[in-house]
């Protein structure tokens, strides 16, 4: 079964946020993260350390009651639309969408199969995807498309972006960041998962990013920064992000640990696509069985 | 029949092209027109009634096909706006991505095909768009070669939008069509001038450089054909055989480089169809020119001026060797 450590069915409520809720958030967490590991041993394709990073803010977003969606009407005029700008991680989303109903279940089983629906890279195809990504910075830019059109025409919905840290070494990320600055796109919401790695090496070694808050705030965003895999501060965050308080676009820097959960890939950029051999599989799958989110 | 009258000689491609968009998104608000920074008398309007459809994204043409992207998934009809070179090269992964590949209709006008900006160097020219923009699946590419075929296009892009380049000249362009003949739209490539011994298929302002040529040639009584190829993808194989039916010699001509431009997409559309003709290309030798003195002269240094391809014509009809020439610029 793709979901054999069931996946708590009742939802926690936003507004009545408590310990509770972040205990079930919390549950989501660990089912997460060992579904996409198991999707990943199952085919020997994703990518488990780049998914794992951004686990709490996706489970946040469906879980905590911050996105507005409806399994049922995946096209609906008046959703929230997430974009996972970062492709790679993609497939963090998919047994989520599995589990709310966007597709059955047993589509997990046949992740980046010829015969299933989940796709290793996210496009528009799969119920519950808004656009295709996988090269870096174009979820951004499509996400702003959708937050002017919505501006012009006076609608509600929110559009919620997932963006590594590395992709913003794409200079069409600063060209996104410009306009949505300039036109108030306060319905525009960019967390940046701060692994602080891309596939070679770690960023700050590589090319450095920082001080990234302060270049979100140049650009004229608000910037909240957050622990990624703290649920009190996550949800702090969005919680900031649908008040409506700001007319400017906000960034989240989400601080998070490529690869959380599994304690030899931590903090490792070497493995980004790096599939696990028999022994690495089984410490991993013993990492999983513990939570790794205390908050 | 139209019920807007035009007046073609005096006014620019782009200003009828954007006139026309202006019209109909008086009518239609979910029209809108993204524009990286180039002007049009015909865009002053539009950015000065229609505010809340105008959107001028900077120089950011990367953003401005994503943001493109967005707004067509939200039922927008989207053009977006630049120099051809721009509007094309520089986001080409976006026009890929976000929009090929997701199968978004939307107009991408690029003004100044070829060498349009003409003392402005290769940063400016557009000499490999075409090879670029018909590498990627599913657009339709045209090429405007008078203002009626502007008009037209400009009027199917918010009737029947569709993920579409549409190429425009710089210059004034005299009439090739008249008002009400789309024969253009419906077959993409139309036999303008009839002849015996060759056909020449030009797209653009090289239409008009063709017909002057061919009126040379007739002077010395050669019988040349004049072949219009308003839409250079798709090419529809069995229309081209039918237009090619009469002619043992085809000449292409584009101000475009030899590689995989106008020419090679007939040789392409040729081949596959099964049709086997004599073929001489003509275009822009594969080198790019830093030079100054208006695009006659560039013509000239790049093998594409009248007289050049006139003497060609001539060579190719007397059945010398008739080699086109890809490769290496003559110092």
């Amino acid at each position: 079964m793709p979901c054999r450590n069931g996946a708590p069915s009742q939802l926690p409520d936003r507004t009545t946020k408590n310990a509770m809720n972040i205990e079930l958030l919390k549950e989501k967490s660990a089912w997460l993260r060992r579904e996409l590991f198991e999707m990943v041993v199952r085919t020997r394709k994703g990518h488990f350390p780049s998914s794992s990073s951004c686990a709490e803010i996706v489970v946040a977003l469906y879980y905590g009651g911050y996105l507005r969606h409806d399994p049922k009407a995946p096209r609906a005029a008046d959703r929230d639309r997430l974009f996972i700008s970062k492709g790679q991680a993609g497939m963090v989303l998919y047994p989520i969408l599995a589990d709310l109903g966007y597709v059955a279940k047993e589509e997990l089983l046949k992740f980046a199969r010829a015969d299933g629906v989940f796709r290793l890279y996210p496009d528009p195809s799969i119920p519950g995807i808004e656009a295709i990504t996988g090269s870096l910075g174009h979820g951004i830019g499509i996400a702003a498309g959708h937050a002017l059109s919505a501006k012009r025409d006076g609608k509600k919905f929110r559009n919620f972006v997932i963006l590594s840290d590395g992709e913003c070494y794409e200079g069409s990320v600063w060209e996104t960041a410009l306009f949505a600055a300039h036109h108030g796109l306060n319905n525009l919401i960019v967390v940046i998962d701060r692994n602080g790695c891309c596939i070679l090496d770690h960023t700050e070694k590589c090319l450095r990013l920082d001080p990234l808050d302060e270049k979100w705030k140049a650009f004229g965003w608000r910037v909240r920064a957050v622990n990624g895999h703290s649920y009190a501060e996550v949800t702090s965050a969005l919680d900031e992000a649908v008040s409506g308080s700001t007319e400017q676009p906000l960034a989240i820097i989400s601080h998070s640990v490529k690869g959380k959960g599994v304690s030899f890939m931590e903090d490792q950029p070497g493995w980004h696509n790096r599939m696990p051999d028999d022994a690495q599989i089984a410490r991993a799958r013993k990492d999983l069985s513990t939570n790794c989110i205390v908050n | 029949m139209h019920t807007t009258t035009i007046n073609p000689a005096p006014r620019l491609p782009r200003d009828v092209f954007l006139d026309e968009i202006f019209e109909a998104a008086q009518r239609n608000r979910d029209i809108y027109l993204l524009c990286a920074d180039l002007g049009a008398k015909a865009l002053d309007q539009f950015r000065g009634l229609l505010k809340n459809q105008f959107i001028h994204v900077g120089i950011s043409e990367q953003n401005m096909m994503d943001l493109a992207a967005g707004l067509v998934q939200n039922g927008k009809i989207v053009y977006t706006y630049a120099m051809a070179p721009f509007v094309t090269m520089r986001c080409y992964e976006q026009i890929k991505v976000s929009l090929a590949s997701m199968n978004l209709p939307t107009t991408i006008i690029g003004n100044g095909v070829g060498f349009s900006y003409d003392d402005s160097g290769p940063t400016h020219y557009a000499t490999e768009d075409i090879a670029c923009m018909r590498s990627l699946a599913g657009i339709e590419i045209v090429t405007p070669a008078d203002t009626w075929s502007v008009f037209e296009i400009a009027r199917l892009s918010h009737k029947k939008p569709a993920l579409r380049y549409v190429r425009l000249d710089r210059a004034y362009l005299p009439d090739v069509y008249s008002d009400g003949d789309t024969r253009f739209l419906k077959d993409g490539i139309v036999e303008i001038e009839k002849g015996k011994d060759l056909c020449i298929l030009a797209c653009g302002c090289m239409l008009h450089s063709a017909r002057k040529a061919r009126a040379n040639l007739k002077k010395l009584g050669h019988s040349i054909g004049v072949v219009d190829v308003f839409r250079l993808k798709p090419i529809d194989g069995e229309i081209l055989r039918a237009v090619l039916a009469p002619y043992s010699k085809v000449v292409t001509l584009e101000e475009h480089f030899l590689s995989a431009g106008l020419g090679g997409a007939i040789l392409e559309a040729m081949a596959d169809a099964g049709i086997h003709k004599k073929v001489l290309r003509l275009g822009i030798q594969d080198h790019y020119y830093c030079e100054n003195g208006g695009r006659a002269h560039i013509q000239r240094l790049a093998g594409i001026d009248l007289e050049t391809i006139t003497g060609k014509l001539r060579q190719f009809l007397a059945g010398r060797e008739n080699r086109s020439d890809p490769g290496l610029r003559r110092s």
